[in-house]
């Protein structure tokens, strides 16, 4: 029981660095990506790699994840943050769809189909972290790391400048801003930091597959912010643990069709979305809509 | 008025031959016109005349078709809005763009912060910004509204709140887009102690504006714009008792 719900803890302390980390760009710079899943496996890929083949330390594991997704972020924004931000969205789909193709070939980098199997425990200091019970500290510890650096962020001039830019790009550039560049940098810190996730999945999980990656899981971590609430703080964090405990809260219920599970809960977070978006707009943490 | 500018003085913005056409519409047809230092320009005409148009040429913002723009001795050619504002081009919108989600304090401590990364700034320098983004709400009025969102603001407000941002900024050209219309007498006499203020501390001002009391008030030069093309440029007084003009600026042509 202990280690059911310290797995549940991890689980969504991860998905919330997810979450938290698409909010970014989505709340605040106005930028929707369906790619996000795609810089959590690459970052799982990497720390894996640099895990079995380096050191799993996490001063290793993690800063790799973070520079592969950043650079990979790189090519996406630079040349789809030059045009309109709807293309964005388009792009970031292409991406997307790309990298799960290439997560499952790339054999000798993610084990194709398969995955990668047998990833060593985290190395936090020495100390390898197997329990869920420990690991709920790192995590945790990690997500709270994140939520304050993006905090800090988003009260500096970076933040009051992405602000800006999604309220009106026009008016910004009078202001001399470099509304490509700013929005690019956004990109790439959402990026590298929603790879932290990826390191900690791969190294709690010690196996992943291209299944965790997938068009899905985007979307899934989309319907968290949204759920959640747009462009507030506690708003991905509330949208990350509902939906992760969505599955626990159905089982639980036993006069429900267990067997249907996947398709239950695809039909509660549907119907759960829309109703939002009727009833309540900025989501559950959101503001209400203005009258 | 400005008489401290002589003829001689190079302008600080050359513009020669400005052409854009939207489809078939001439939008500005082949527009001339020097900008010198601390001489207000009022630009005039009736509506889609291409007033805003040519704002937005001059700023990068869009375009041109033909012709040349220099600033400060420099073609502009190419060069992306963010870098013509950078370089001293400040512009109002007609529209006002404002940060509708940030607070007035906000709106103008950001017009004031161009980098991309958050750079630590000095105690010093911290607090000389902070005293300038004091001043200018304290002249705009908007000093008790500083933690009011942009959105929530009144009219004239928002006006105001459009002004401030350029005046925090180190702007040595203002070009105003119809700042002043809708504004109530009070509030635009206050409007044209603003704007008598900066342009006597340097600030070079282009404005559009269809108040004629303003553009006689406040200018020492005033721009005709028609259908694209500049009809006139000179003196307030003889640009606005020319008759053809102004049977044309109120709408009775033929
Ligand atoms: N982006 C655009 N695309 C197509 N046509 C445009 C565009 N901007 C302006 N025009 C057209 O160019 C002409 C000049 O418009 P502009 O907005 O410059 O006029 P204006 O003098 O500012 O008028 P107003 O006093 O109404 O603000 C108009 O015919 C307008 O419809
Ligand atoms: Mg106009």
């Amino acid at each position: 029981m202990e280690a059911y719900i310290f797995n549940l803890v991890n689980l969504i302390a991860i998905y919330a660095i997810l979450a938290v980390t698409l909010n970014f760009i989505m709340g605040y710079a106005g930028i929707y990506s369906l790619a996000h899943a795609v810089f959590f496996g690459l970052g799982a890929y990497t720390s894996a790699w640099v895990a079995q083949n380096v050191h799993p330390s996490i001063l290793l594991t993690i800063p790799a994840a973070m520079m592969a997704a950043a650079a990979l972020s790189l090519l996406l924004a630079l040349p789809a943050l030059r045009v309109r931000g709807e293309y964005f969205v388009a792009a970031s789909l292409g991406l997307q769809v790309l990298a799960v193709t290439i997560f499952s070939e790339w054999k000798s980098f993610t084990g194709g189909i398969g995955g990668v199997l047998a990833i060593p425990p985290a190395n936090v200091f020495g100390i390898e972290v197997f329990k869920p019970a420990h690991f709920a500290i790192l995590s945790v510890v990690a997500l709270v790391i994140v939520m304050a650096l993006i905090n800090a962020l988003v009260h500096s001039s970076f933040g009051r400048n992405l602000r800006a830019i999604h309220d009106s790009e026009s008016a910004a550039a009078s202001f001399g801003k470099n509304v490509p560049m700013i929005k690019t940098i956004s990109v790439v810190i959402s990026a590298a930091l929603a790879a932290v996730a990826g390191a900690l999945y791969a190294s709690y999980l010690s196996f992943i597959n291209v299944e965790s990656f997938t068009l899905d899981a985007s979307v899934l971590v989309m319907a968290m912010v949204i759920i959640g609430g747009t462009g507030t703080v506690a708003g991905p964090i509330v949208g990350a643990a509902l939906l992760m405990l969505l599955p626990s809260l159905i089982s639980w219920f036993d006069f429900l069709p267990q067997t249907e599970i996947g398709a239950l809960q695809q039909i509660i977070y549907g119907l759960g979305m829309t109703l939002l978006m009727i009833f309540r707009p900025g989501g559950i943490v959101g503001r209400r809509a203005k009258a | 008025m400005n008489m401290t500018a002589s003829a001689n003085d190079a302008p600080l913005m050359q513009i020669r031959n400005l052409d854009k056409s939207f489809g078939g519409v001439k939008a500005v047809d082949d527009v001339s016109m020097d900008l010198r230092a601390g001489i207000v320009t009022t630009l005039v005409g009736p509506n889609g005349a291409g007033k805003t148009t040519f704002f937005n040429l001059i700023t990068g913002n869009l375009t041109r078709d033909g012709g040349q723009v220099t600033w400060l001795g420099r073609d502009t050619a190419g060069m992306k809005p963010y870098r013509i504002a950078r370089a001293g081009v400040g512009r109002t919108y007609q529209d006002l763009r404002l940060f509708d989600g940030m607070t007035v304090w906000e709106n103008v401590l950001n017009a004031t912060e161009h980098g991309a990364f958050p750079v630590p700034i000095s105690r010093a320098h911290r607090i000389a910004r902070r005293e300038r983004i004091e001043r200018v709400l304290e002249r705009t009025c908007l000093a008790d509204k500083r933690n009011t969102r942009a959105i929530d603001l009144a009219y004239a407000e928002r006006k105001f709140l459009s002004m401030a941002r350029i005046m925090a900024t180190e702007a040595k050209l203002w070009l105003l887009d119809e700042p002043a219309s809708g504004l109530d007498p009070n509030s635009y006499e206050r409007f044209l102690a603003i704007l008598r203020e900066d342009v006597a501390e340097g600030v070079t001002v282009c404005i559009i504006e269809h108040n004629l009391d303003i553009v006689i008030g406040i200018s020492d030069r005033i721009a005709f714009l028609d259908r694209g093309r500049l009809l006139a440029d000179g003196d307030p007084h003889t640009v606005m008792n020319d008759p053809e003009l102004a049977k044309i600026y109120f709408g009775d042509r033929e």
